[in-house]
């Protein structure tokens, strides 16, 4: 093990802060696919519409960053419902492929769409505070980081406490755990299903608000950010927020220490995730912390 | 599909049963997909240009690769999403036989059995899985298997390969054409002895419902392995063809030997066209691919656009496919036996296709 030369303490703050990211990146999905039952596909594009958004209000409008946050969020709600409302509440009880299919095919529309009006340029957002940061001894906590991190692990906690505390909350879980006896109950399963998918689409939108600050972002990188999403979410489990949070933290280890294995290295981590998600579904299929309590 | 057809030509409330006719379909399917190949096997070396040639051969692949998804996709019904990845096995087998000087047949021959093992013990641990994590399960697998390969660097650096050209120019070409044709012409009747056999007839029960399937005593598990490895087997071939025709590939991204557009390409062509039937793979093969090769040499700018576009509304309006259009527009599936005139009868398959399209949602 080469881990004794490398500076632990940086490795473990790595992993934490990019572990917060993905839980962002997962909270999302794991909503949809848990109420709705459909894997968006199109996840990746929302979450590089979202980086657009905020870029655009940095860069243009000359916004704060994280105040730009909750902005997108609010614009890709509104993106999220009308997708919702208009095309996919068409084939929300069809075959598992058909879903597949059609928000794949959204995918490419969307990341095309952003590709051709925006160009292919690689991008990121330069926060003023970019080097404002903490160093406790060989080891630097960049204070974007820790902030960007912060907001991903409020929104996980914020969207547990919505679905579990408020009458709209419960009427979102209410529909995932039995769409039919929802509406017997004066639930409009239509519109719950678009304010559900709108919220993930809410989500996906301030994952890629901090993908924007914290890293690079180009349109092309939507399929990866959906096939992360999907692992995220299958290893940490559907039915709560918090597996999202469990799954980010164990993709995120999984790729920090793969990194460090000697034969393996950064090129590969991408297929160490896969293989830890095979043996996850293969012997936990409901994921670290998950209930299967949809069909 | 046809099965369906079958059992509603055979109930005729209120009328005296006939004796149960044997429906014909899959013999019409069977010459109706050998029409068509020998169309475009006459018709596309008869150019005599490169350009069309190659159009063609690829069209004739995808065709393939569509009818090796239609096994796991359209019988079983299972969201295999990473059929690129036996593509990927056969491509490389070929590569690495051709750089090391063996000869090519044997490349091919390695990878047809390298992907069929590799299907057998893949589909042991992942077709236990269904629904969204078998699909995810098996993108991952193709993804990951493509980044091996670059890491490794097998068969050069970065995975890249590169192979000298096999000489001979036009004929050379026209026999891969003819080669990728045959195996179009084989997987179609294999297809069509699947649909007429015990096989077949159990990977449709465990697609319309597997525990039911179970319950009758078939074994779905080992029944659903047969069919992964059917899937992989021409899929293999092909990557191995594609690889010496092509001359040149990488691992991954596009255009790569584990490209995951090529999955996908493979399942929307199989549902356009119809999942589980004998022609749809191969309707929905020319479709596509045609309009893929088309929009990408006159307009590509919006060439990604529409083709996400399309899928939309493929899933949208078509999610039976072509073949089900067809099935609703000719007389006999619904079996009321009266004559009619040929006008009389379009119209009433006109009418038919209208209602059925308004169905889902127009």
């Amino acid at each position: 093990m080469a881990l004794a030369s490398v500076a632990v303490g940086q490795i473990v703050v790595n992993f934490l802060l990019v572990g917060c990211f993905y839980a962002a990146l997962g909270v999302g999905f794991s909503l949809v696919w848990g109420i709705m039952n459909i894997v968006n596909l199109a996840h990746g594009a929302l979450l590089i519409v979202g980086a657009y958004v905020s870029y655009w209000l940095f860069t243009q409008v000359h916004i704060d960053p994280f105040v730009a946050i909750f902005l997108t969020m609010i614009v890709l709600f509104a993106v999220g419902w009308v997708i919702q409302y208009l095309i996919i509440n068409r084939v929300i009880r069809g075959p598992l492929l058909v879903t597949f299919m059609l928000t794949f095919g959204l995918d490419l529309l969307i990341t095309n769409l952003v590709q051709l009006f925006f160009t292919g340029n690689i991008r990121s957002i330069n926060v003023p505070y970019a080097n404002v940061a903490v160093t406790i001894g060989e080891t630097r906590i960049p204070f974007v980081n820790v902030a960007v991190a912060l907001v991903a692990v409020g929104l996980t906690v914020a969207l547990a406490q919505f679905l579990t505390r408020t009458r709209t909350g419960n009427a979102i879980l209410a529909t995932g755990m039995d769409s039919d006896a929802a509406r017997l109950m004066g639930i409009s399963v239509r519109r719950t299903y678009a304010l559900t998918f709108a919220l993930g689409a809410a989500l996906a939108g301030a994952a890629g608000a901090m993908l924007a600050m914290t890293l690079q972002f180009q349109p092309v990188d939507s399929g990866k950010y959906t096939l992360y999403a999907f692992v995220i979410v299958a290893l940490g489990g559907l039915g709560t927020p918090y597996g999202a949070l469990a799954g980010g933290f164990v993709f995120s280890l999984a790729e920090t220490v793969a990194a460090y294995i000697p034969g393996i290295g950064v090129s590969l981590e991408i297929a160490v995730a896969f293989a830890v998600l095979v043996l996850v579904l293969i012997l936990r299929p409901n994921g670290i912390l998950g209930k299967a309590y949809y069909s | 599909m046809a099965s369906e057809a079958e059992v509603r030509g055979q109930v005729v409330v209120g009328a005296p049963v006939p004796a149960p006719r044997e429906s014909r379909g899959w013999l019409w399917s069977t010459l109706v997909g050998l029409g068509i190949l020998a169309l475009i096997g006459i018709l596309a070396p008869l150019a005599g240009d490169f350009g069309v040639l190659r159009m063609w051969t690829l069209i004739v692949m995808y065709i393939v690769l569509a009818q090796g998804w239609n096994f796991i996709g359209g019988f079983v019904g299972y969201a295999a999403f990473g059929n690129v990845v036996f593509f990927g096995i056969g491509a490389y087998s070929v590569g690495i036989f051709l750089l090391n000087g063996k000869p090519f047949l044997l490349g091919v021959a390695a990878g047809f059995v390298a992907a069929g093992l590799f299907a057998f013990l893949l589909g042991l641990p992942v077709l236990r899985l269904r629904g969204h994590y078998f699909a995810i399960a098996t993108l991952g697998i193709a993804e990951a298997l493509g980044e091996f390969i670059a890491a490794k660097d097998i068969g050069g650096p970065g995975g890249e390969v590169s192979l000298t050209p096999p000489g001979g120019g036009l004929g050379v070409f026209t026999l891969f054409f003819y080669a990728f044709l045959g195996l179009a012409v084989l997987t179609l009747l294999g297809t069509t002895l699947l649909t007429r056999s015990r096989f077949g007839y159990a990977l449709v029960a465990i697609r319309e419902n597997e525990e039911a399937a179970e319950s009758l005593g078939i074994a779905t598990y080992w029944y659903k392995v047969g069919a992964f490895v059917l899937s992989a087997l021409p899929t293999a071939i092909a990557g191995g063809l594609w690889a010496y025709w092509s001359l040149g590939f990488e691992p991954g991204g596009e255009g790569g030997a584990f490209d995951v557009n090529i999955s996908v390409a493979m399942v929307l062509m199989t549902f356009l066209g119809g999942a589980g039937t004998i022609v749809g793979p191969v309707l929905g093969a020319i479709i596509i691919e045609w309009l893929d090769l088309q929009t990408t040499l006159s307009a590509t700018q919006i060439h990604g656009p529409l083709l996400g576009l399309l899928i939309v509304l493929v899933t949208l309006f078509l999610p039976q496919g072509l073949i089900r259009l067809v099935q609703e527009l000719v007389p006999g599936a619904s079996g009321t036996g009266e004559r009619l005139s040929w006008s009389a009868q379009l119209r009433r398959g006109m009418r038919r296709v209208r209602r059925f399209i308004a169905a889902n949602g127009v």
